[in-house]
């Protein structure tokens, strides 16, 4: 029988015809009721709030990756500012290229602390700023400013020139350099602004809102405080090549700053997950091939000093054959050491040591890492003190370094369980009594001193300061008063340089690849950073 | 009193039905084919009228109509062919097979059915005979070759491996390419699960996958093959307009199969396949991987073969070839349909159980479709149609790429036995001195151990009314959901390569997915307004919810090494991916018919989306296309040409973003203490769709009655403003990646289908169908003017990746590439005599775009046998061969054995002067056993293989129908099919078809790119046919 066919049809001829007008008009009406409202509906659209993740946050919420990183960043690039500095060097037959003062061409290798200013702090950074301001929370926005001076400070130390003014905008998509002048400029306000915000007491400054998840002071705006003032300090003597630098200002903020290492910046890692377990700890793996140098162990055994620095022991890693010796990227790393001979890695093996093993000083998946401390100011006191003439205080601060991190050795080695001894309190003070390490006499300190021993207290941890010591004494500079280099035995890899240095030391690391060199590549060129050797470009700051 | 009101209203009845019917009578007859079978489903209609009717499973059919009206018969694939009903009741009509014909109903746009010489756009039918005939389990497998333009790329021959289809080739470069799936009306969800939806692959995550490692099965195949009746292409813009945004690379209209008038009945179906595996990379056996002092040469993963002779006698094992097996495969189907005598209802259910083993032991792919459809007449002007279909699939996958078997068993030691996998207590017995998270796996241990599993159960219920209150048109509603459950398991064992570190990583997630549609057309019939001018139109609405949500939970550190559970786990960590997406849409068109000789439609469409920012989320756009059938215009041209038509169109089609494209979102950081950070995306409110602008004409022409058929289509189609996802940019922005608008791209080509009927006598019939294709994708501008745009999933092997720049095709790869100096001469380090890589990504105009494609399917009838193969031809193209490269550093490729010849590297040094006038050429003699730097830093470059061609015998069937007393069926046939069995290429690795990634990835995704890729098996298998 016929049918209707496919979807359109009239009356079928041998249906009986049922009229159910009612019915029918009805259903077309709903039907083309249904045509015509349903664009109208606004509502139904309004669908696109992300339901996996907020799109903002109370302003505390911002901080803790804002603190890892403050920590572990430094960390990252670490793993080649530490062998600019010598700290580290890569296990093998031939020097890497950062062992050679070169690069990775085409990677974002030493681009990390790049990453996490600009995009880690980036707009967090500002919404958090915006919303503690609004609030009256002073301490969260001091905290703020200080961050974000910290920030612009470590990328100029780094690169040189950096994106300042223009910086943390969606709109833009080229970005003008400025120069590191400005940088530093913009550095000490925002830090005179982190000291006065973190000086307020009034409005709604809390310590319980912000020690919710600040688990580096707990909240304590007063230490804060003593961080901004340290790192004030810190940036004003990077001046030191310049006419313009400032001493006592210099030593002013210090005494402002850490007065024990209890006010120590130190980030404990949980080591639930990959991403908060200690980047240089053992789980993570990201160390097995890096070794100690011979310039760390020669400050240590008492090849510069006479004495043996009990640090070395707890610090450092032996070989196997249980003496401690370092690799020298100037002879190729492994040199003419044998197997046996050749130092074990940082976990203090000769592989990489099962999980749960005890490992030394700062290097378990769960110790506490600093970012700054009282040792390291102190420091920069006595260099500020030596150079402005005033030894005696020099010299105090120079022993409250050298005591307050052998403190700071012990205490990081009980942090985890580790394969380190503790340092007797007498061995500690013998060799606090030795006049090699300590002069008898204020007259006798030589810079030597102090550089060596402040480097030997960021080791493993204070790559960006410890390179722009070195940097400021140009790697090699003599000191008059020690007869020997300012960092004696510091040899850089002449012979093996990296072949785009054409001969010259390194002195910036080139901005991140997959940032600059791809994506504002028309704007680094304004600034030279297309130039082969455009890492040995000295910076503004090391310069008279 | 009974006797008279039977007797008035029998009267009545008469009178009534004499009034409204004059003169009708009823006509029966039989349908057959040009070889006498009966056609079962060949529509019977009254010429001028909507009123018509099916043939039953015997061809019959019965039909009331008048003496002098006309009976056209049509059936797809044949001409159509009329008879006016004169004083005899029974009319017996034998079909003429035919190439092409103008008068073809087909299905077009918003599943209307159209005769061919309306439609001024270009699309192409493939029957789900053919389809089902070639025993793919993924239906999208069967479409190689037999569309023109359409391109079929399956991730590799593991079942459940994913697919991709793209039609007229890739022109969006970060989002798909792929066509939007209409099933009976409404979408067909086609995602294949990314991996950034597990918990391995949240932000910084140290075990993501980045799609590299596994393989999950693209949804459509989820169809049952043996369910579709019809499947139709439409090939652009012009075609798909009505169906917009998700429609702006084309669409594929499925039409499943309802039950036929006639008696009633069963059909049973089966086959049973063996596949052996597609081929196997000859390895050298002459260098070992022993120093002459016999230490062991250890690269980073595996032993480097760069060591003395192997001593004479050395026992070999082939462990390759032991390791892969022969897979079963068997099907079966089982469907009952019928309808009533009036066919005012009709049934069909059906049900089917597929089992997939693959050649890689311990791989499957298991699915059981359950489908039910109905449609009924309910009264004169209401008419339902219900179908829902059930599916249950179950696949198991091997790991693939870095981690697959190919590579493993490659570069495991042949004077070892693989196949000795285990240590006497029972764990994965090592090779090497490396550590246990270094060393490849031996694929034994990782089909054992490591284990990909996915489970989908989805229902798919379709809803059909249509109404037609008035003569001048109907209303037709389609509401429906597509809503799945998949749930994956990924384990990483504890002593495996890939979960050593964190003492086993076990995945698990469940995707809910969910889409509602609903669509209402109000059709209008064609009316004539003028003389000879008709109009007709539809108006209508649809609007979708779109909704996914994944749980997924990943523990790290088993405590039992083989019990697999999350529970069994002391790190636990969860994540939750949801996704939502709401469309609402009003379209409509008008089609003007000039004596059935010239056509024009005009369509237009405005979309509300969710995804785009509100002040900009209603877009318009418009399509128009005209037919012309110029030799019914001028019927003096048929003495040369049975029929032909032209036809142009011209489509402009939006398309919107990825939900959340646009709005930057915190994430959790798993970093110390926890909080929150931005994402790695940024902002961009003033995102806008992008728009399409695509123009096609092209012409079909028939000749020799109908026996030879041409169509030809020229398109351009160019996308402005196109969203590109994921575009990387200065770090300063405060970002480091942004959805934006802003590139171009511009897509041409030509398509050629030719059929014909070669030979066409008495017992012994051939036709062909050739379908042709060239396509070239190119990227005219990237946003902001950025130099490159890639997808870094597809960043999978070294330092090659599917960037493009301005000016390259879509297909491009960027690479590390060598350094060359202006006349294109290899630089050469001076102190080294090796080539010098880049150290940033070039563009050196490698691209993956074929020249040209070729189907050419074949089907030679002889008497009771039938015989078709379809043969799959491409021209150029580049390829990627890193399991070469992979190879050749590890020394054990077999160009490495000429590695004591001393060579020069042909090309310049490096010396100052290699741009001059007067380069220097090298000189420098290397010998690779001595500087295996020779090898070691070879670029990728050199295994790009350019202008890969190949022949393939994509699949053959040959069938033999028994006659019916045989098995006492109404129909019964018995077959042998081949797939994948013979290929021929230039190309030296296994299979060039292939994808280094998975469909999952947008733009030109990893196709190309051949690392560990396991080929297509070559399968054989019987079968059988038979209805009651």
């Amino acid at each position: 029988m016929a049918t209707i066919l496919n979807s359109a049809g009239r009356h079928e001829p041998t249906d009986p015809v049922t009229k159910k007008t009612s019915m029918r008009k009805l259903l077309t009406a709903t039907l083309v009721g249904s045509l015509l409202l349903t664009p109208g509906c606004k509502d139904f659209l309004d669908v696109n709030t992300n339901p996996n993740a907020p799109q903002a946050a109370s302003a505390n919420l911002y901080l803790p990756p804002m603190l890892h990183w403050w920590v572990s960043s430094p960390q990252w690039d670490g793993r080649f500012v530490g062998r600019y500095t010598q700290m580290y060097i890569l296990v093998g037959t031939s020097p890497s290229t950062w062992d050679r003062m070169g690069y990775d061409p085409g990677s974002d290798n030493g681009g990390q602390q790049w990453r996490d200013v600009y995009w880690t702090f980036g707009q967090n950074l500002v919404n958090m700023m915006e919303q503690a301001e609004a609030e009256e929370r002073w301490d969260v926005l001091g905290l703020g400013y200080l961050l974000k001076g910290w920030g612009w400070m470590v990328l100029t130390d780094l690169h040189g020139e950096i994106i300042v003014k223009e910086a943390i905008d969606q709109n833009k998509f080229y970005f003008n350099y400025d120069t590191q002048e400005y940088a530093y400029t913009e550095v000490l306000r925002l830090l005179d602004k982190a000291i006065e915000n973190l000086k307020r007491t009034d409005g709604a400054v809390n310590a319980a809102y912000l020690g919710r998840t600040d688990k580096i002071y707990n909240g304590n705006r007063t230490k804060w405080l003593k961080v901004a003032y340290g790192l004030k300090a810190i940036a004003l003597n990077h001046f030191s090549n310049k006419s313009t630098y400032k001493p006592a200002q210099v030593i002013a903020n210090v005494d402002s700053s850490m007065v024990s290492n209890a006010d120590d910046a130190l980030l404990q890692y949980p080591a639930t997950v990959n991403d908060d377990r200690n980047f240089y700890g053992p789980t993570r793996g990201n160390m097995p091939s890096y070794r100690q140098t011979y310039f760390v162990v020669d400050l240590m055994n008492g090849r510069w000093f006479g004495a043996v620095d009990p640090r070395m022991s707890r610090m450092l890693s032996p070989a196997p054959d249980s003496q401690y010796r370092g690799l020298d990227p100037a002879l190729g790393t492994n040199g003419a050491l044998s197997t046996a001979q050749r130092p074990n890695n940082i976990w203090g093996y000769a592989a990489s040591p099962a999980a749960g093993s005890p490992t030394r000083y700062i290097f378990d998946d769960k110790s506490r890492f600093p970012a700054i401390t009282y040792a390291q100011l102190q420091f920069v006191k006595a260099e500020a003190a030596y150079r402005s003439g005033d030894k005696a205080t020099a010299l105090t601060a120079y022993r409250n370094g050298i005591s307050a991190h052998i403190d700071f050795v012990n205490a990081r080695n009980l942090d985890a369980t580790s394969n380190a001894s503790q340092i007797p309190a007498a061995e500690k003070n013998t060799f606090l009594a030795d006049t090699r390490v300590v002069p008898a006499t204020a007259a006798a300190l030589t810079l030597t001193q102090i550089m060596s021993q402040k480097y030997i207290a960021q080791w493993g941890w204070g790559f960006n300061e410890a390179w722009m010591d070195l940097r400021r004494y140009s790697y090699t500079a003599i000191d008059p008063a020690s007869g020997l280099q300012v960092f004696p035995g510091f040899t850089p890899p002449s012979a093996t340089l990296y072949a785009d240095n054409a001969g010259k030391l390194v002195h910036r690391i080139r901005p991140r690849y997959n940032s600059e060199y791809v994506w504002n590549l028309a704007s680094l060129k304004t600034i030279g950073g297309d130039a082969a050797d455009y890492h040995t470009k000295p910076l503004w700051i090391t310069q008279p | 009193m009974m006797k008279t009101r039977v007797l008035t209203a029998l009267t009545a009845l008469v009178l009534c039905a004499a009034q409204a019917f004059a003169q009708q009578k009823t006509v029966t007859g039989k349908v057959t084919s040009d070889v006498g079978a009966p056609v079962q489903g060949a529509q019977v209609v009254i010429k001028g009228t909507r009123l018509g009717t099916l043939t039953s499973m015997e061809g019959n059919y019965s039909i009331r109509a008048e003496v002098g009206q006309v009976l056209q018969f049509r059936f797809i694939g044949n001409a159509m062919e009329e008879r006016t009903v004169g004083a005899e009741d029974v009319i017996n009509v034998q079909f003429r097979r035919v190439a092409t014909s103008l008068d073809a109903v087909v299905v077009s746009a918003l599943g209307q059915t159209n005769v061919k010489r309306a439609l001024g756009t270009s699309q192409q039918q493939v029957t789900g005979a053919d389809i089902a005939q070639t025993n793919r389990q993924n239906f999208i497998n069967a479409l190689q070759g037999r569309v023109a333009g359409v391109e079929v790329t399956s991730t590799s021959g593991v079942p459940g491996a994913s697919t991709v289809i793209t039609i007229r080739g890739i022109s969006s470069i970060s989002s798909s390419n792929q066509p939007l799936m209409i099933i009976d009306g409404l979408p067909l969800d086609n995602k294949t699960m990314i991996t950034a939806q597990l918990a391995a692959d949240a932000p910084n995550s140290p075990t993501a996958f980045n799609n590299r490692g596994l393989d999950f099965t693209n949804r459509a195949a989820d169809i049952n093959p043996e369910d579709i009746e019809s499947l139709v292409v439409l090939k652009g813009p012009e075609a798909s307009a009505l169906y917009g945004i998700d429609a702006a690379n084309g669409a594929i209209v499925i039409t499943t199969k309802r039950g036929k008038p006639g008696t009633g009945g069963f059909e049973y179906s089966n086959f049973f396949r063996m596949d052996t595996p597609g081929g196997q990379p000859e390895i050298q056996r002459v260098y070992s991987a022993v120093n002459a002092s016999g230490a062991p040469i250890l690269g980073s993963s595996t032993y480097l073969y760069y060591g003395v002779p192997y001593a004479a006698g050395t026992k070999f094992y082939d462990n390759v070839d032991g390791f892969f097996r022969t897979a079963l495969t068997q099907k079966h189907s089982l469907a009952f349909s019928g309808a009533a005598p009036d066919n005012r209802i009709n049934y069909r259910i059906s049900v089917s159980n597929d089992k997939q083993e693959g050649v890689v032991p311990n791989t499957a792919y298991n699915r059981i479709n359950l489908t039910g459809a109905s449609q009924a007449v309910v009264n004169s002007w209401l008419k339902a149609d219900l179908s829902m279909s059930y599916a249950y699939a179950t696949n198991d996958q091997a790991l693939k790429g870095a981690g697959g078997p190919l590579l493993g068993l490659m570069a495991w030691p042949q004077n070892d036995n693989a196949a000795d996998w285990q240590t006497p207590a029972g764990t994965r017995r090592r090779y090497t001195t490396l550590s246990d998270a270094s060393e490849n796996d031996n694929p034994y241990f990782s089909v054992a151990k490591n284990k990909i599993n996915s489970k989908t159960n989805r229902i798919l219920t379709n809803i059909g009314l249509t109404i037609a209150p008035y003569s001048w048109g109907n209303l037709k509603t389609n509401i429906g959901v597509d809503n799945y459950t998949n749930s994956n398991l990924i384990l990483r064992h504890p002593e495996s390569t890939w979960g050593f570190t964190n003492g086993g990583i076990l995945d698990i997630n469940t995707d809910l997915t969910r889409s509602i549609s609903a669509q209402t057309l109000l059709n209008v019939n064609s009316r004539q307004v003028w003389q000879g001018l008709s109009l007709s139109g539809v108006v209508g609405n649809a609007v979708s919810d779109y909704k996914s949500n994944t749980d997924a939970q990943q523990g790290l550190g088993f405590l039992d090494p083989n019990f697999v559970s999350v529970n069994n786990t002391n790190s636990r960590t969860a994540r939750t991916t949801i996704s939502q997406r709401r469309l609402v849409s009003v379209f409509g068109s008008v089609t003007a018919d000039y004596n059935k000789y010239l056509y024009v439609t005009v369509t237009g469409r405005n979309d509300w989306t969710s995804t785009i920012p509100e002040e900009r989320n209603s877009f318009f756009y418009p399509s128009v296309n005209g037919s012309f059938i110029f030799t019914d215009a001028f019927p003096s041209l048929t003495k040369y040409i049975t029929s032909g038509k032209l036809r142009a169109g011209y489509a402009q089609v939006g398309k919107d973003a990825r939900p959340y494209a646009y709005k930057p979102a915190l994430e959790y950081k798993l970093t110390s203490y926890g909080g929150y950070g931005y994402s790695f995306w940024g902002p961009n409110l003033k995102l806008k769709p992008e728009f399409a602008n695509s123009y096609e004409v092209g012409t079909e022409l028939t000749f020799l009655d109908d026996r030879l058929g041409l169509d030809v289509t020229w398109y351009r189609k160019e996308t402005e403003d196109q969203i590109v996802e994921n575009i990387r940019g200065s770090y300063a922005t405060g970002f480091i990646l942004f959805n934006l608008n802003g590139a171009k791209t511009r897509n041409e080509g030509t398509e050629i289908t030719v059929r014909g009927t070669p030979w066409l006598k008495n017992d012994l019939s051939w036709d062909v169908v050739a379908n042709f294709d060239h396509s070239f994708g190119r990227v005219i501008a990237l946003p902001n003017e950025l130099p490159e745009s890639y997808n870094s999933d597809t960043w999978l092997y070294g330092n090659v990746r599917n960037g493009v720049v301005p000016g390259s095709s879509t297909r491009s790869l960027t690479g590390f590439f060598y350094q060359r100096n202006k006349n294109g001469d290899l630089l050469i380090d001076p102190t080294t005599g090796l080539p010098l890589r880049n150290s940033v990504f070039v563009d050196r105009g490698y691209d993956r775009q074929p020249d040209f494609t070729l189907g050419l399917s074949n089907t030679v009838r002889y008497k009771k046998f039938s015989l078709s193969f379809l043969l799959d031809f491409r021209k150029g193209g580049d390829i990627l061969n890193a399991t070469d490269h992979y190879l050749t550093v590890r020394g054990l490729s077999m160009r490495t054995l000429d590695r004591n010849e001393p060579r020069v590297i042909k090309g310049v040094l490096r010396d100052g002067l290699e741009n001059s006038t007067t380069p220097t050429a090298n000189n420098i003699v290397v010998i690779p056993a001595i500087n295996t730097n020779y090898y070691l830093a070879m670029s990728e470059e050199l295994f790009i293989q350019k202008d890969i061609n190949w022949v393939r015998l994509k699949d053959v069937t040959l069938r033999y129908q028994m006659p019916g007393k045989w098995l006492k069926a109404r129909d019964a046939s018995v077959y042998i099919t081949g797939t994948d069995l013979w290929l021929k290429t230039n190309y030296t690795g296994l299979d060039p078809v292939v994808n280094g990634n998975t469909a999952a990835l947008g733009g030109s995704g990893a196709a190309g790119i051949d690392y560990g890729n396991f080929p297509m098996p070559k399968g054989l298998a019987f079968g059988l046919k038979v209805g009651y």
